[in-house]
């Protein structure tokens, strides 16, 4: 089951940047209809979710500790 | 599978959230109209129009038409449409005399057909100034626009100002209606936890109050990228961003309450109280009070922009799921948050 998903998931980010790529000739002009406001925004809710993640990364880890020292 | 069956609305989240990005980012804009040469026009002169198109396709069509028009009674066809390339064209306009109705200014809308790209508008785009007062309507076209073209492609409007930006209903839109739902979800199990005086009640509204906050914060910052390319401006005081920065505030004050006392059981009860005051503070500041005055923001000064044509069939099918997508992210946020203060709490008072 795992394995299936990671395969997913490998395929799709070798196929997006092609996608994309694809997607640039077509409307060229995209460039001036603010495409960046979207990129930035997306990057951003990525940032904030992987910040939260980090967050929650090191309270397990404390969590870790204090079990290993009991 | 076991594990398909617990986790099955994390991975229905995730294969949301990914139609969702494909969809939001893939899909073309309409064709559009950006600029046009010249503002105004003169009485009896042949107007030259170069047009800026976009995602406009006039070297591939064949029959190119342009109307500037009045009102729904009259227009002015163009003589000539000469194609320079996909995205720029030479209008002529033969302008009349003067104005169909008493007047000595008018504004007139572009209007751009093919059979590739569909119909084009660009409001206001050339104002007509007439020094002689007197109506005529020779010159005027009063038959309706005929033949015009329906696009033949799924794609996003076009809105001028908007531009591609009008993709951020997929992802900032989202985050807050995902933050109204953790919200609420939060304000359910503080009541439930007055009601019972379960820890673990306390602590899931604690976790979903953090994702709730976590969203939020999102949304005031995509938002405020968003307002800098499109109002001028990270922050220019508008009622919706200052509500919404408040409603986050009063939020932001309920993990200091909670901080400040180190008694468990009082710091709970009067966390939980708390909660549902900033609830009731939430729902005027976002959904009144921004209503009343008018704002800068799509959709606001009256109505909500869930009608109207900002948001037409083709991006309803991409963010009705999307609002379900991020919901289900943040609710997959707050319960990894729970487990570890559950845990935490396990082994405090074990």
């Amino acid at each position: 089951m795992k394995h299936v998903f990671i395969r997913i998931f490998i395929l799709l980010m070798l196929v997006l940047p092609f996608q994309l790529a694809a997607q640039d000739g077509a409307d060229y002009s995209r460039s001036i209809g603010k495409i960046y406001v979207v990129v930035a925004v997306i990057l951003v809710i990525f940032l904030g979710i992987v910040i939260y993640l980090i967050s929650l990364d090191r309270k397990i880890s404390k969590l870790e500790k204090r079990i290993d020292n009991e | 599978m076991k594990q398909l069956k617990a986790h099955w609305w994390k991975f229905l989240g995730v294969a949301i959230l990914v139609i969702v990005f494909l969809k939001g980012m893939l899909v073309p804009l309409s064709a559009g109209i950006i600029s046009v040469s010249r503002n105004s026009a003169k009485p009896l002169e042949n107007l030259q129009l170069v047009v800026k198109g976009y995602n406009t396709h006039f070297k591939d069509s064949k029959g190119p038409q342009a109307w500037l028009k009045l009102d729904s009674l009259y227009s002015i066809q163009c003589s000539s449409f000469i194609v320079a390339d996909q995205t720029t064209a030479t209008v002529a306009f033969w302008i009349p005399a003067g104005l169909p109705y008493e007047g000595t200014r008018a504004p007139l809308t572009l209007i751009i057909d093919n059979e590739v790209d569909g119909t084009s508008v660009l409001p206001f785009a050339v104002s007509f100034v007439v020094n002689d007062i007197a109506s005529t309507g020779q010159g005027w076209n009063v038959e309706a626009l005929e033949g015009l073209h329906e696009r033949t492609h799924t794609t996003y409007p076009f809105r001028n100002i908007l531009n591609e930006t009008i993709r951020n209903t997929y992802f900032h839109v989202p985050l807050w209606f995902g933050m109204m739902v953790l919200f609420i979800a939060s304000v359910i199990s503080a009541i439930k936890y007055i009601r019972s005086k379960d820890p673990h009640d306390d602590l899931k509204s604690l976790a979903f109050c953090r994702a709730g906050i976590l969203f939020g914060i999102l949304g005031l910052v995509t938002g405020a990228i968003w307002a800098k390319h499109t109002w001028g401006a990270y922050w220019s005081w508008d009622v919706k961003q200052n509500m919404s920065a408040i409603a986050l505030l009063i939020y932001g004050a309920y993990f200091v309450l909670r901080n400040s006392m180190s008694d468990n059981d009082s710091q709970a009860r009067i966390a939980a109280v708390y909660n549902i005051f900033a609830f009731v503070t939430l729902i005027p500041l976002l959904f009144v009070i921004p209503r009343l005055t008018d704002s800068l923001h799509p959709g606001n000064g009256g109505n909500p922009a869930l009608g109207g044509e900002d948001l037409d069939h083709s991006m309803r099918m991409v963010f009705y799921p999307a609002i379900i997508g991020w919901t289900l992210l943040g609710v997959w946020i707050a319960q990894l948050s729970y487990r570890v203060d559950r845990l935490k709490h396990k082994l405090l008072n074990h």
